[in-house]
């Protein structure tokens, strides 16, 4: 019954996965909502129903009376959101805006911001994914205390039960004789065996609730890559083989393009990070897709492979691949498809801040002297210039200015970024085009195909600018790759962060 | 035994002396049972809260009010009071204070207990996904607790007055308890005895007939008064209906999702049972089979309750789920925002899943007599207590 602040900074949590992305459960979101530009952060709370804490952030100088915020889940059938919310401005900076997002089901929500100010009223929609990511641990500080507690309470309880049989009958000043005291103790005897009982059954009760609440958790559909040589070169299989999936018990919604792709495969070389691959694999079936597989060198590689279904519910599945041998030959499955093999000592890539990409043009990440700290904004911006230092025109490359994909050395953490943020466009656009009739799987992805939206950020950017608004989920070593298009091909700049922890 | 139906003429009962603790803990019980109502009132009605609402609020006041109320008392009777004090007392580790009032303290800290538990059950496992969880089962408990520590607070005072000249206010206070008391067993029992719609299902006589007549029995045998069911029974009833009429007065908006049924006025509980019909009957059977035949009155009473309850119910149902019953009397056909309206709530659910057959019957009918003589012995044992 009671609420409380969900977030607690000290919880103890067995950290388990993210909803889209690895690691990273957080929502950031930069765009515009009418003429005001916003960053928006969400805040997964972890557990589903939750409390999901939000920030809107008004990037620009503008006279706002209020700033309202709503979650609204994907299907329409259940979708009947009550009033939105007004997001309370944060003390001693006046440019923030915050408020708790009820978030009651697990699935596909968009926040949906409206700002309320001198330009008149503009709205965005900010896709959130609702998953219960993490089993909270019980404090041994806390625990302790409820065992004191509980203690007192049972024998407490025995107390008083040998207390109303050996004297509560008895009148004023009477003294119990032996037998209510034989009495008393029988009582107290019998007492504590049905206590015992209670408690055995609240301990199974209390288990079979946390087996259930763990049999719950999100998990990334399951899925399965294997390698193969052929005569036109390696070809690498990805196939989705959870029961889930391929059985439809869960009702999952279809898949949907994002970026006119309906799979953006990242390979990552474990070990030493320094191997890249972005691939677009072509679906064989509902379940199976393949691609051409650049001349990787050998190893062992993290695949992560981001799909968006027809909720708007996005997800990024996690598998690792053997490549025995480089491929010999590669005919790209896809145009989009690009791959880098670091040649640097990692130490080289490590304190590096400018990096010269394959066309001869530099990238540079002006991260500043601050350090870099978890749960922090970080300083993810990056300029492109030409040979001869001047700012290189970036062309869209998949509908973005830039992608940026981040990951932990170990593996635990692992996002795939755009000017946008951590959402995929592809997700707001169901929220936008969904109609409170489509409630048949398939209609609204035929639709949002035919639509030929996918906008995103189409213009090129001049200014050879770009930035990601985003803070590092946890402390540690992380890699960087960000790709942009120039010249008519794709470029990635490999750049290294140490990520410490807040104090 | 000791005689607990009144005689007919007596002589002028002494002036009733409420000592201040017994009626902290009168208004505890009572302040944490309207906090649960109106509590359950809005989660139906607005849906989300925090940890202060003032239906919360209430709820603590409840185990506030009452452990420190108790707590003063046992610490002043303990090292300061008086022979006499001290003598109507219990003893607890070297303490000293009425049963009753360890009760309540035990209640007091059940609640306390279940705070952080309770906390930490929504970090882990989501906010109030079941109503039943087990740290909400200790809140339970120590409300329990503490209406149950004021009922025996009361009943001392009630019994160490002598028989035939004991205030009618102990009396009267002591059903106003078991009236809360049947009010606990409605709101846990809300699923299935609360809503007419189920009244002709065979699990709703079941469930009343195997917790209603061991409170009201306990009360007709441990409560100084002429009618002390009937009595208890229109408290209950009272209860229900003050808090039906005041709820559906205070706005309110859904703020939680879906809403499917746009509420603008606090949702009420269901109307109560009219148990002031089977309360008359147990009234009437009591009279006439004293104590010291308690399988007897069992069986007669238990079967005397089915009969009544079951004739009373299963008409003024039908009445209730009738258009003439949807108004602000009555307040029946208020719906929680999440529930989808239709046709459903005017007819009786589950009829054909679960109906009353004459086995089911015969169950209930065991289960009443059954509850009847849990409820003879403890009536019994607190028709005893002194301290």
């Amino acid at each position: 019954m009671k609420v409380r602040g969900l977030r607690l900074g000290a919880l103890v949590g067995i950290a388990l996965v993210a909803s889209a992305h690895v690691g990273s459960p957080d929502t950031y979101f930069e765009g515009a909502a009418g003429a005001y530009p916003v960053r928006v952060i969400v805040r997964n709370p972890g557990v589903v129903p939750g409390l999901a804490q939000i920030t809107v952030r008004l990037l620009a100088p503008r006279a706002i009376q209020r700033v309202l915020v709503l979650p609204v889940y994907w299907d329409p059938r259940t979708a009947a959101p009550p009033p939105p919310d007004v997001a309370a401005p944060v003390p001693g900076d006046s440019t923030l805006y915050s408020a708790a997002l009820w978030l009651m089901s697990a699935g596909s929500y968009s926040v949906r911001v409206t700002v309320e100010g001198d330009a008149g009223t503009g709205t965005t929609l900010v896709p959130v994914m609702a998953v219960a990511t993490r089993r909270l641990a019980l404090e041994k500080s806390l625990g302790a205390a409820l065992v004191a507690l509980g203690a007192f309470l049972c024998v407490g309880a025995l107390t008083i039960v040998g207390a109303a049989v050996r004297e509560s009958g008895l009148e004023p000043g009477a003294e119990p004789d032996r037998r209510r005291t034989l009495r008393s103790r029988i009582a107290i005897l019998l007492g504590a065996v049905v206590l015992a009982l209670a408690l055995l059954g609240g301990r199974a009760w209390w288990n079979a609730v946390d087996a259930a609440y763990r049999s719950g958790l999100y998990q990334p559909l399951h899925a399965t890559a294997t390698v193969r040589a052929t005569a036109t070169g390696s070809v690498l299989r990805f196939a989705i083989d959870d029961s889930s999936w391929v059985n439809r018990q869960r009702q999952w919604t279809p898949l949907i393009p994002d970026h006119g792709h309906l799979m953006h495969l990242f390979l990552v070389r474990a070990g030493g990070l320094d191997a890249f691959a972005h691939l677009h694999p072509l679906p064989l079936d509902s379940t199976t897709f393949e691609t051409a597989l650049p001349p990787l060198p050998a190893g062992t590689y993290r695949l992560y492979a981001d799909i968006v279904h027809e909720s708007g519910f996005t997800q990024t599945l996690v598998t690792r691949a053997d490549i025995d041998a480089p491929s010999t030959v590669w005919h790209a499955t896809d145009p989009d498809d690009a791959w880098l093999a670091e040649s640097r000592q990692p130490s080289a890539v490590r304190h590096q801040q400018v990096v010269r990409l394959a066309d001869g043009s530099t990238m540079t990440w002006n991260r500043g002297d601050a350090p870099i700290v978890v749960d922090r904004d970080a300083p993810l911006t990056f300029l492109v210039q030409t040979p001869d230092g001047k700012p290189a025109t970036l062309e869209p490359y998949m509908g973005m200015a830039a992608h940026a994909m981040i990951t932990r050395d170990d593996g635990a953490v692992f996002v795939h970024l755009h000017p946008a943020g951590t959402i995929s466009v592809t997700a707001q656009e169901t929220f936008l085009v969904r109609q409170p009739g489509d409630t048949v799987r398939g209609e609204l992805g035929k639709r949002l195909a035919t639509m030929e939206m996918g906008s995103g950020e189409r213009g090129a950017v001049a200014s050879g600018e770009v930035s990601f608004p985003y803070a590092f989920p946890q402390s540690g070593h992380y890699r960087l790759w960000i790709q942009v298009r120039h010249n008519h091909r794709i470029q990635t700049g490999v750049f290294d962060a140490e990520v410490s922890s807040a104090r | 035994m000791t005689a607990a139906a009144a005689p007919a003429t007596r002589a002028p009962p002494l002036a009733a002396h409420l000592p201040w603790y017994v009626a902290a803990t009168l208004v505890a019980a009572t302040s944490a049972k309207v906090g649960i109502i109106w509590d359950i009132s809005w989660h139906r009605s607005i849906g989300r809260d925090t940890f202060w609402t003032p239906a919360h609020a209430a709820i603590y006041l409840g185990g506030v009010l009452a452990g420190l109320a108790c707590g003063w008392l046992v610490l002043r009777t303990s090292f300061t009071g008086t022979a006499e004090q001290r003598a109507a007392t219990v003893g607890f580790w070297g303490f000293r204070g009425p049963l009753g009032a360890w009760v309540c303290i035990w209640g007091a800290f059940a609640m306390i207990t279940s705070a952080p538990f309770d906390n930490w059950w929504h970090n882990a496992y989501g906010l109030d996904v079941k109503v039943l969880s087990p740290p909400h089962v200790i809140l339970a408990l120590g409300i329990w607790a503490i209406q149950l520590g004021s009922f025996f607070l009361v009943l001392s005072l009630q019994n160490r007055s002598p028989a035939e000249r004991a205030p009618r206010l102990y009396g009267l206070l002591a059903a106003y308890v078991i009236g809360i008391l049947l009010q606990n067993a409605a709101t846990i029992g809300i699923e299935q005895i609360g809503f007419p719609n189920v009244a002709h299902n065979a699990v709703y006589y079941e469930v009343a007939a195997g917790v209603v007549p061991i409170l009201l029995v306990a009360g007709g045998r441990a409560v100084r008064l002429r009618w002390p069911a009937t009595t208890a029974a229109l408290v209950y009833m009272a209860f229900s209906l003050v808090m039906i009429w005041i709820l559906q007065l205070a706005p309110a908006t859904p703020k939680l999702a879906p809403v499917f049924n746009p509420v603008t006025h606090m949702v009420p509980p269901p109307f109560p049972l009219l148990l002031v019909i089977p309360a008359l009957a147990i009234d009437l059977v009591m009279r006439r089979v004293g104590p010291g035949r308690d399988w007897l009155l069992s069986a007669l009473v238990g079967l005397a309750f089915l009969a009544v309850f079951f004739v009373t119910q299963w008409f003024f149902t039908e009445f209730l789920l009738s258009p003439h019953s949807h108004n602000f009397l009555f307040g029946v056909d208020h719906w929680d925002y999440s529930s989808r309206p239709g046709p459903w709530r005017y007819r009786f659910w589950r009829a054909e899943t679960d109906p009353v057959t004459p086995r089911a019957l015969v169950i209930t009918a065991l289960l009443a007599v059954l509850s009847a003589r849990l409820g003879l012995g403890w009536g019994n044992w607190m028709a005893r207590l002194r301290r």
